[in-house]
Parts: C-alpha cells; structure tokens; sequence
C-alpha cells in the first residue's frame, strides 16, 4: 500500500475532527474523498501529507509514518491552498524551477505550458492571473514534477467546466503510470472521471 | 459639491456618535499639550539651524545638497508609491463608484496632500537654509529657503497626482523624478548665488519657483476630477491594507505587499534556468529564483550602490561628536539593509511552504543555497562603504574595507533570520519600566535578526566609530576576529535554523 490510514481521529480543541476514519490507497489507483463541508477531508489530506498529526490511530505512507522531510517530498507532491508564489518570477520560471530542481521530470515546461492553456500568460507574474488560471498553474507545476503520491484538495476549485474534465484525464494517466492519488472534493463529476475510488466522509459528532 | 456634502453629512449622522463638547474639549486640549512639548525642541532646533547656518563650511555644502536631494526623491517616491491620492476604503468602494462628481470626492485628500506638502516644504527649506548658509538678513533667506523647499514640495506632489491621473505618464515618472533632481539642484544652486545677491534678485527667483509651483498645482487641480477609478480603487486598497497591517502591527506583512504591488501586472521576458544548475545541484537552483529577482530590479541595485555614498556624506557634511555614531549606525543599517534585500525567497518559503515542498528540497541545503546572495550583497555594499570613508580620511590608514567582506556571513545570517522570523508576538509581557513601559513582542521581532548580525559583527561595530575618531586598533588581529566570528555565527545559525526537515 502507498497509503494507510487507520482509525485515525483529529481533535482541535475539545472538538471532535476526524473520528475513526480508516483509508487505504495502492499504487495506480485514485481515491476522492467527499463529504460536506467540515467533515474534515482537508484535515484528513493533511494527516497523510504529515502537517498534521493524528489524536489517534495511525497513517503510514510508503510504509512509514509521513515526515516532513526532503526526502519525502521527492516522492510526495501537495496541491492544497493558493501558494505564495515567488515574486519576480513568471509563470513559466516557476514550471522551470520545479524542472531544475527535479530530476526526470513528467512533462517538459512547453508541455506542461500547453496541457494547462498557460502558454498565453507564460510571462507574466502568477498575481496577475485569475483564481483558475492560479489553480491550473499550480496544478501543473504538480504535474510536471516527478512524484509518486499526487495529494490534492479540491482541485477543482476555480476550474472551468472544460479543464476539470482535462484534469480527470491527466490524474488518469498519472494512475496508469503507477502514481496514487488522493483528492478531496466536492465535484462527484471529476471523481467519477477520473475512475477514482469515493471514500465517503460524515461530520464527526 | 452639495451632492458630495449630502452623503458625507449622512455617513457622519450615521457612522459615529455626534461630537459632544467634551470631544472638542480633549481635541483642543491634546493640541495645546502638544504645541507646549513640541515647542521647545522646535525652537531650539530651529534657533540651532538658522545659527548654524551663518557660519557655514561651504566645503559641506556639497554633500548636504546630495543628502537633501535624497530626502526629496524619498519623499517623491514616497507619494508615488502611496498614490498619491487614495481615500479610505468605504469611500473608495461606494463613492468612487458612484455618479458623484470626483473632484469634490478627493477634495479632502487633496487638502491633506497639500498639508503633508507644506510640512515637507517647510523642512525641506530649513535644512537648505542650513546646508547653504549666506549673508545677513536671516528673515529674508529664511523666507526664500521656506519658498523654495514648499514650491519644490507641492510642485513635486501636483506632478504626481498628475502621473496618477494620466497612467501612460505614470511609466516615465521615475525619469521625469530624475530631471526634477537635477533642476531642483540647479536651482539650489541659483539660489545659493542668489542668498548673497541682492534682495530684489532673490525675491525674482523665489517668486519664479513658486509660480512654476503654483501652475503645477492648478493643473494637478484640474486633473483631480479625470483621475481614473481604477487607479484610486488599487492605490485606496493598497493603502488600507498597510492600514490593517500597521493596525495589527505585523511589519512582516507590508513586504509581501510591497513585493506583491510591484509584480503584479508586470510582463516580463521568461528566461531558462542556467544550465549548470539544471537538476544537478537543486538548492542552488532553487536559490537562482533571488537572483533573477535582484536582477529585475536595477533601480534597486543602483538606490544601493548609491547608498554606499551616505555614510562618507554624513562624515564630510556632520563634524560634530556625534557624527561617528551616526556614521556606525548608517553602516550597519546599510549593511543590513542590502542583505535583506534579496532574501523574499527565503521568507517565502518560512510564511508558505507549500512551493518548497513542491520542489523537495532540504530547508538546510536551502537556506544554505539563500544565504550566497545576501553575503555577497552586503560584502559589496560594506566594502564600498568603508572604501569611501577611507578615500575621504575618516578611516586611518589601511585596508579596512576588508572588514566588509569578513562581516558578509554574519549579516547573511542576520538577514536570513530576520526573513523567516514570526509576526509579533502581542501576548508577551509588558515590561514597566521607569522611563515607561516596554512591549516585549514588538521589542523582540525588531531585535530578531539584527541580534545574530550584531553579534557576528561585533568586533567591526566596536572598532569602526573608535577608529573614526581616534584609529587606534590594530587592523589585523581586527580582521582575523571578524571573519572568526562571521563565520562561525553563520555556521550556528545554518545548522540551528533548518528546521525540521534535514537537508
């Protein structure tokens, strides 16, 4: 297994997060976690990315307890909120950092450029853009990285109709290429594209 | 205009409480208490300049004149940057984009312009009555110096308001900035003739500068009304967002303003990694993004190549006791100033690391990678610095402009620091102390950073203003201490601040 979550609980405060939730996810295969709002699929994502850890139960991520370290995000690639992008830097000098700082990378930066309609923006700063074309700019510096473990939460957030239905084709490919992907979202539409497995989440009491 | 009254006089009836009699009580009362503090030291100061400015060295002149004009391009810049015309933030969401007419909109930050103008104006003309001097009859030069200083002011603020109502001027302002420097030294120096010429002569010239003045102001009127929506609505919410970062006192946040305002919008020519950095050594690469940053900003380069001018102005232009201390402090704000400056990757990565961990590598191997460009920044800025206080004597003899390579790693160190450290802490204690009561939190971000640089810098800082005045440490067990000590804080502070993801 590439991912496993056993009876894991989160608490914040006296306030009950994560309660009992176990979750398990091989290599080619993907995995979208849904739930309405505040059942703690973020937090859950979060658990496997290590950021956070769990009041109880256990996560292992390639065998191991995941650990911020550098090593772990060579393998392990997060897609969560808006980054803070560097400032200076153009979109394509973003994609061109995750190619100089990775070996092997998935997509060349023109590819990548092309994959997610950037080529238009490539110069310009990634403040400049709209909500989605951020979204589809970290998307793709995701993409374009070598990785074995995809984590991403809700990425459809800002996509047009169009792209998602892209994006369920490019996390198919990444599965077939022996990649595992885990994704919380909202869009049943984007899951079911992508052939993921639904892991359902409820509120916790 | 009445429109523009009717809603202000609502949003007054309905904003806040009317103003009772004991409000305009405390108004009045704190003013009278701050005319009765302020008005010793400004008299004094004024008597000491106005003095002082009989017995001039004309010898400073020079380097007073430079250190003026900088104080005036800083205030220029300063009202480009802010707008300058912005309005709070309701006023800018609700009347702007409303059928009121503008001008009677902005007319109220147009009168705090001119305020602000005639503040600056006033300073500005006392210290060109200080720095130039002349001959008798110091009402009527100090007259001329105050008319020339406001004209130079509001002329320079109507100029901006002006490039704010015309974006396509906006783009050549700094130039236009430029030329106004050299007229306005021109004039000085007409000026300066004109102080020891007769008084008819120098009232022409006054009166010429404020008409130019005056047709500036008049056009920068006119145009208050054309100013684009657009441009109020980003300079308003530039504005209120330093408000809210001033208000929560979190400084940190006005760089990521700053640096996200001067990006935005920018195209810029897309370049390849170098090839020698390319998936070879990825801290490296990583750190080029600082690099290529610096390099995108020349005029930033040059304002710090420039800067390493002040601390030999301040010692040619200030011969009084106190000047080796200033000269110290320019030094090390310089110093440290030109290392922060190319660490926004680093404080980046520290407030978000979501794009680190998307590029996998080390915090250690990072931050190592991050710390080239400060020291090699600060080396040049230091070296330059104590090159040219040694060109002019105020160092004794010897290479003492090698301190600045030697206390590089120190300030890398100190600047790192300072670009990873957290948002003030306001739950720490305040301390109450005789001379009153001291913040911990705000007292404990500003020292953060500058702590491990002074540290790391201690035998320069110590050596630097005894050697000003009296050159007596020996120059090479000086050396060895500093890079001793640069070094090894350097060293403590990579192996100590990495964090918890191992390199």
């Amino acid at each position: 297994m590439i991912v496993m979550a056993r009876d894991v609980g989160v608490v914040a405060g006296e306030v009950p997060i994560l309660t009992g939730i176990d979750l398990a996810a091989g290599p080619g295969e993907v995995v979208a976690v849904v739930g309405v709002n505040g059942a703690g699929k973020s937090t859950l994502l979060r658990c496997l990315a290590g950021l956070q850890p769990p009041a109880s139960g256990e996560v292992g991520v390639f065998g191991r307890p995941p650990a911020d370290t550098a090593a772990f995000w060579r393998d392990v690639a997060v897609v969560a909120d808006e980054p803070a992008w560097y400032p200076g830097l153009t979109v394509r000098e973003h994609l061109e950092l995750m190619r100089a700082v990775h070996h092997d990378t998935r997509l060349t930066v023109e590819a990548a450029l092309e994959e997610f309609d950037l080529v238009e923006r490539a110069d310009l700063a990634p403040q400049t853009l709209s909500t989605g074309q951020r979204q589809r700019l970290v998307l793709a510096m995701a993409l374009l990285r070598p990785s074995r473990l995809l984590l991403l939460d809700e990425p459809e957030r800002g996509l047009d109709t169009a792209f998602r239905d892209r994006l369920a084709t490019m996390l198919t490919r990444y599965a077939a290429a022996g990649g595992t992907v885990v994704m919380a979202t909202h869009d049943l539409g984007l899951a079911r594209a992508a052939g993921a497995r639904r892991v359902s989440l409820e509120a916790a009491a | 205009m009445s429109d523009v009254r009717a809603v202000r006089a609502f949003l007054r009836s309905r904003g806040r409480a009317p103003v009772t009699w004991s409000d305009r009580y405390v108004t009045v009362f704190g003013l009278v208490v701050a005319a009765l503090v302020l008005a010793h030291p400004v008299t004094s100061a004024f008597t000491s300049l106005t003095a002082a400015a009989g017995q001039t060295d004309p010898s400073q002149a020079g380097a007073g004149l430079a250190l003026i004009a900088l104080a005036y391009a800083g205030f220029m810049r300063l009202a480009r940057t802010v707008g300058p015309v912005v309005l709070p933030a309701a006023d800018a969401a609700w009347l702007v984009l409303s059928p009121l007419p503008r001008r009677p909109v902005l007319a109220r930050t147009a009168l705090v312009l001119v305020a602000v103008s005639v503040v600056a104006g006033a300073a500005l003309g006392v210290a060109l009555l200080a720095v130039l001097g002349g001959g008798g009859h110091v009402a009527v030069r100090l007259a001329l110096a105050l008319a020339l200083g406001m004209s130079a002011t509001l002329g320079g603020m109507a100029t901006a308001v002006l490039a704010q109502a015309h974006p396509a001027w906006g783009s050549r302002f700094d130039a236009g900035l430029l030329l106004a420097l050299v007229l306005l030294l021109v004039t000085v120096l007409v000026v300066a003739f004109v102080m020891h010429a007769p008084a008819g002569l120098a009232a022409a010239c006054a009166t010429a500068c404020a008409t130019a003045s005056a047709v500036l102001v008049r056009q920068a009127w006119a145009a208050l009304g054309r100013i684009p929506a657009r441009s109020l609505l980003a300079a308003s919410t530039r504005a209120g967002r330093v408000a809210a970062a001033a208000t929560l006192i979190d400084p940190g946040v006005l760089s990521w303003i700053a640096e996200d305002d001067h990006w935005r919008g920018r195209v810029l020519r897309s370049r390849v990694w170098p090839r020698l950095l390319r998936a070879r050594w990825a801290a490296p690469a990583l750190a080029w993004s600082d690099w290529r940053r610096l390099g995108r900003r020349p005029a930033r380069l040059c304002a710090l190549l420039a800067s390493t001018a002040l601390p030999s102005l301040a010692s040619a232009t200030l011969a009084s006791p106190a000047t080796n201390g200033l000269v110290a402090a320019l030094l090390a704000i310089g110093a440290m100033t030109a290392a922060a400056a190319c660490t926004t990757g680093a404080r980046r990565d520290h407030d978000d690391p979501a794009l680190s961990r998307l590029s996998g590598v080390g915090a250690r191997a990072a931050l190592t990678a991050r710390a080239v460009l400060p020291m090699l920044l600060s080396a040049a800025w230091l070296t330059l610095a104590l090159a040219g206080l040694g060109v002019i004597g105020a160092l004794p003899p010897g290479p003492w402009w090698s301190l600045g390579i030697l206390c590089a790693p120190a300030l890398a160190a100190g600047a790192l620091r300072m670009a990873r450290r957290r948002p003030i802490d306001h739950t720490m204690p305040v301390i109450h102390t005789p001379a009153g009561s001291i913040p911990t939190g705000p007292l404990i971000w500003a020292a953060t950073g500058a702590d491990v640089a002074a540290l790391g810098c201690l035998p320069v800082l110590a050596a630097v203003p005894t050697s000003v005045s009296a050159g007596t440490p020996a120059l090479g067990p000086l050396l060895v201490a500093q890079a001793v000590s640069g070094v090894a804080v350097l060293v403590v502070f990579l192996l100590r601040a990495a964090g918890p993801r191992g390199g």
